[in-house]
């Protein structure tokens, strides 16, 4: 599997490429941070909000800007088409595992966002300079390793939501409906921080923010570092969680469409 | 290489009424039927055997060849293809075989052929210069080369299939499960699909199963043929004796050079000219018996069309 990884990469971005069009116009319509920067900067222009001043604010929707690209993955789109239309049952007669092929396709995309994404990030500090600051090492690494499990909760639960096409039609509206609060619970539209203290208390026990809010804070520096431990664990028990409830739905999927096919 | 014995698969499928009421109904009430695709079907195939696998739509076919491949489980019987139990997809078993869906494609569709090639030779691990030697063989036979680097989504169906076919058999499987692989293509690409089909047969050994609806596939590569109609097996034998014995015989037209009489032995006139159905072991007697009996100005013996046998073979009993 690990010998063939580097040709799936390869074949992901040639693929990644011929799809720039599209890839263009979805990193695109993931800018949402970026409206939310220029709203909170006007809304933090009177004064600091919740003790977040300007700076701060752009910072953050800057950093879930990056997040957000970095932890995407689309593996819901794929596998519901693949299953609908039958083209899963090639993918099952090879000797690797689909969800391997998937990862190293959502993978392999990250290059060509990267590339699409820097003039935007460029715009943005060219228009807020003070926004480049010197963060604390740990901040990144740990920052980056909660990155990782971010990514991981965020394919897994396209997973979930993706297999759910082998039992129903309607498994994109579910994920639609599952989209719907991670934009409001995992701190894409808005910080976490600035929700009243009853929806912040809510939204700790929630998976949302583990997929966006806590790798965008340890990034930006915004947490201690007693906190810092506190919330990559969280993240680790809901990639345990999210990953087990996707291979469950996986595999009794996969034994459906080997009881009534394609 | 394969052996069936009393394999059976049964759907269950949702019923619903027709109209608004009969959809509101199927919300509170959900009524199911059971549809046996394939009823006690058994045959065993040697390994090198090139096999026409042959029934009438929803006959299952694709369901029993996709049971053989591991892609359906049976709801009985047992089924071994190279030694394996297929429901389990051991890596192993998915390295021995391959299965080519007319219409379910594998081919990577805004990229170059040669770019899932590439992949298959990752995905099924292959040692990269055998690998690569494979590949230009089959380049080679199916005359890829001018093809290799134009995106798939720019290739004609039958372009497409016969890159479908070199991705399937880059792994060089022992058994190839090829489902209706010349749908849709036209007479050239069916005749170059069909010739490889026999040649790679030949030259690797490997058994094929192989469905069709075009008899003129069947008939020049499948020495043997199965049918099945309403899942069950209805004829396994050569294709030759199903002409016989399902065919009525061969057709013996005689055109004689006066006014044919209006029976002679076996003959009766049909059109002007003297025609008998007959076994073939009779055709030699009673071509002997005509030479000798009329001034003959033309001869000819008919294969009765696979078409018509087929068709009289699926009425019956169905």
């Amino acid at each position: 599997m690990f010998r063939a990884f580097p040709t799936l990469l390869r074949i992901g971005l040639a693929e990644a490429v011929a799809y720039r069009a599209e890839l263009v116009i979805w990193v695109l319509t993931a800018t949402a941070p970026l409206i939310s920067m220029f709203i909170w900067d006007r809304v933090a222009e009177e004064g600091p909000l919740g003790g977040w001043g300007q700076g701060e604010m752009a910072r953050y929707f800057l950093l879930a800007l990056i997040v957000r690209h970095i932890t995407s993955a689309w593996v819901v789109w794929e596998l519901n088409e693949n299953i609908r239309t039958g083209s899963l049952s090639p993918m099952l007669l090879r000797p690797m595992h689909p969800l391997v092929f998937f990862v190293a396709q959502n993978l392999s995309a990250m290059p060509l966002r990267a590339v699409i994404l820097a003039p935007l990030i460029v715009g943005v500090l060219w228009w807020r300079p003070e926004l480049l600051w010197t963060p604390e090492p740990w901040t990144i690494a740990l920052g980056l390793v909660s990155a990782v499990f971010a990514w991981a909760i965020a394919f897994a639960a396209q997973v979930i939501f993706g297999s759910l096409a082998f039992f129903s039609q309607q498994s994109l509206g579910l994920f639609n409906v599952y989209f719907g609060l991670w934009s409001l619970g995992s701190g894409y539209l808005f910080p976490l921080e600035l929700a009243p203290d009853w929806l912040r208390q809510v939204l700790l026990w929630l998976p949302f923010r583990a997929t966006l809010a806590t790798p965008v804070e340890l990034l930006a520096g915004l947490v201690a570092w007693e906190d810092a431990l506190g919330l990559v664990a969280a993240q680790v028990v809901w990639a345990v969680v999210f990953v087990g409830l996707a291979a469950m739905t996986w595999n009794l999927g996969v034994k459906r469409h080997e009881a009534v096919g394609a | 290489m394969i052996q069936v014995t009393a394999l059976n698969k049964v759907y269950t499928v949702p019923k619903r009424g027709e109209g608004l009421w009969g959809s509101l109904r199927s919300i509170f009430s959900r009524e199911v039927e059971e549809v046996r695709a394939v009823a006690d079907l058994s045959f065993s195939i040697e390994a090198g055997e090139r096999v026409g696998f042959l029934g009438p739509n929803g006959a299952g076919k694709t369901t029993t060849l996709k049971m053989l491949a591991g892609l359906l489980v049976p709801s009985s019987g047992e089924r071994v293809v190279a030694g394996f139990d297929p429901s389990k997809r051991d890596p192993a078993f998915l390295r021995r075989i391959t299965l080519v869906m007319g219409q379910k494609q594998q081919l990577l569709w805004d990229l170059p052929p040669i770019e899932t090639f590439a992949l298959n030779r990752a995905l099924f691990g292959l040692e990269e210069a055998q690998a690569k030697r494979t590949q230009d063989e089959l380049i080679q036979l199916l005359e890829l080369e001018p093809l290799l680097n134009r995106p798939v989504r720019n290739l004609s169906l039958g372009e497409r299939m016969k890159c479908e076919l070199a991705a399937a058999l880059l792994h060089r499987p022992d058994v190839l499960f090829l489902d209706e692989p010349t749908i849709g293509l036209d007479v050239r690409a069916q005749v170059a699909v069909r010739r490889f089909i026999a040649e790679w047969n030949e030259r690797s050994g490997a058994t094929v199963l192989l469905t069709s609806h075009y008899m003129a596939d069947i008939a020049a590569l499948c020495p043997r043929v199965i049918v099945i109609a309403g899942g069950a097996l209805r004829y396994d034998g050569p294709l030759k004796d199903l002409a016989e014995r399902y065919g009525g015989g061969r057709k013996v037209v005689v055109r004689t050079r006066e006014e044919a009489p209006e029976t002679l032995g076996p003959f009766v006139r049909e059109d002007g000219a003297l025609v008998a159905r007959l076994p073939s072991a009779e055709v030699a007697a009673a071509v002997d018996f005509a030479l000798r009996q009329v001034a003959v100005a033309d001869l000819s013996i008919e294969e009765p069309p696979l078409e018509d046998v087929l068709s009289k073979l699926f009425a019956e009993r169905t």
